[in-house]
């Protein structure tokens, strides 16, 4: 199935209507407009909180699935090392950047673990606020990359090329944000 | 062995209870108030500023949810959206691209900026960064479809 263009909008009558029917049934994409007699305030809001509730749970549900191994993986990765070790490799590079080379660390932190855990190893280096906005332009563009990447993935991306895209972009911003703070 | 995975089931639960949290009552507003005029006209608002990176007036919805809290919770709403309403392929790829350079718009920057990050660049120039980056990609993405296609 392959949809290169906005999709046709024939499937549903109205742009934003109310809370079709296709909810209670996944799969059923096309909900008919079922003509329904217009009930009370009191059973429409406990329809609506009804679907609202089912809808969430299974969101949660969807979320959870993906999301707890993607963190069980991510713990694995940070007890074996793999940060310090990456780190470790992009230290050189830390100077495209403006940067000191143990500025690595929280942005491998922040690809790794979360934005949390790199403000937290951030902490540890005297960085000017100069430093500091261009490495938060890194982290905040990419981070929690695994985790993050499982519920793209389950939107129906691939999570590792965007995975790549966050890093490549987020590291080119940094870039281009530090030159542009060189000029004024 | 055994800390590793107490910090895992530690970890997992924490990271549970905040999903439910938060997707809940996000799914549960949403519902109740999809179809209210006030709701509406903001989502009309905000769909008239992402027309430009090429979002139509359905994924308005799922993107504002997805800069305002975050991309799991944009992205689940994304999912639900998809499953009621097929978005399409493109629309996808476009939503996950502006969210993917800038979400949870309020939360993350204002963990740096707290540190003493400067608000312009870390709000206003990754807002424009991410614009940028999805116009551009989308581009290629376009032609390399068209081509693939072909």
């Amino acid at each position: 199935m392959e949809h290169t263009g906005d999709d046709p909008t024939t499937a549903r009558p109205a742009a934003t209507p109310g809370p079709p029917s296709a909810a209670a049934a996944p799969g059923t994409a096309s909900g008919e407009p079922s003509p329904q007699p217009a009930p009370g305030l009191g059973a429409r809001l406990r329809r609506d909180l009804r679907i609202g509730v089912k809808a969430g749970l299974q969101t949660f549900w969807e979320l959870a699935r993906v999301m707890i191994p993607a963190y069980g993986v991510t713990l694995v990765l940070e007890r074996l090392g793999v940060i310090q070790w990456l780190a470790h490799l992009a230290r050189p590079l830390m100077s495209l950047f403006g940067l000191p080379g143990d500025a690595a660390v929280p942005v491998m932190v922040g690809y790794v673990l979360n934005i949390y855990a790199a403000v937290g190893s951030m902490q540890a280096l005297h960085l000017s606020a100069r430093e500091i906005t261009v490495l938060a332009i890194a982290i905040l563009i990419g981070h929690s990359l695994l985790v993050e990447g499982a519920v793209l993935h389950k939107a129906g991306m691939n999570g590792f090329a965007f995975g790549a895209l966050r890093v490549v972009a987020g590291l080119a911003a940094a870039a281009v944000a530090n030159l542009l703070m060189g000029l004024f | 062995m055994a800390d590793l995975l107490h910090a895992f089931i530690a970890g997992s639960f924490d990271l549970l209870l905040r999903i439910f949290l938060i997707v809940v009552p996000i799914m549960v507003v949403l519902e109740l108030f999809e179809g209210t005029r006030p709701f509406r006209a903001v989502v009309r608002a905000w769909a008239r500023v992402v027309r430009h990176v090429g979002l139509n007036e359905r994924s308005a919805a799922p993107t504002l949810i997805g800069f305002l809290f975050g991309l799991a919770y944009g992205g689940g709403v994304i999912v639900r959206d998809i499953r009621r309403h097929d978005l399409g392929r493109r629309q996808v790829f476009i939503m996950s691209t502006f969210l993917s350079m800038v979400h949870a718009i309020a939360e993350d920057s204002l963990v740096f900026i707290a540190l003493g990050a400067s608000v312009f660049w870390v709000v206003a120039y990754r807002i424009v960064w991410a614009a940028l980056v999805t116009l551009a990609l989308t581009a290629v993405a376009t032609v390399v479809v068209r081509r693939w296609k072909a």
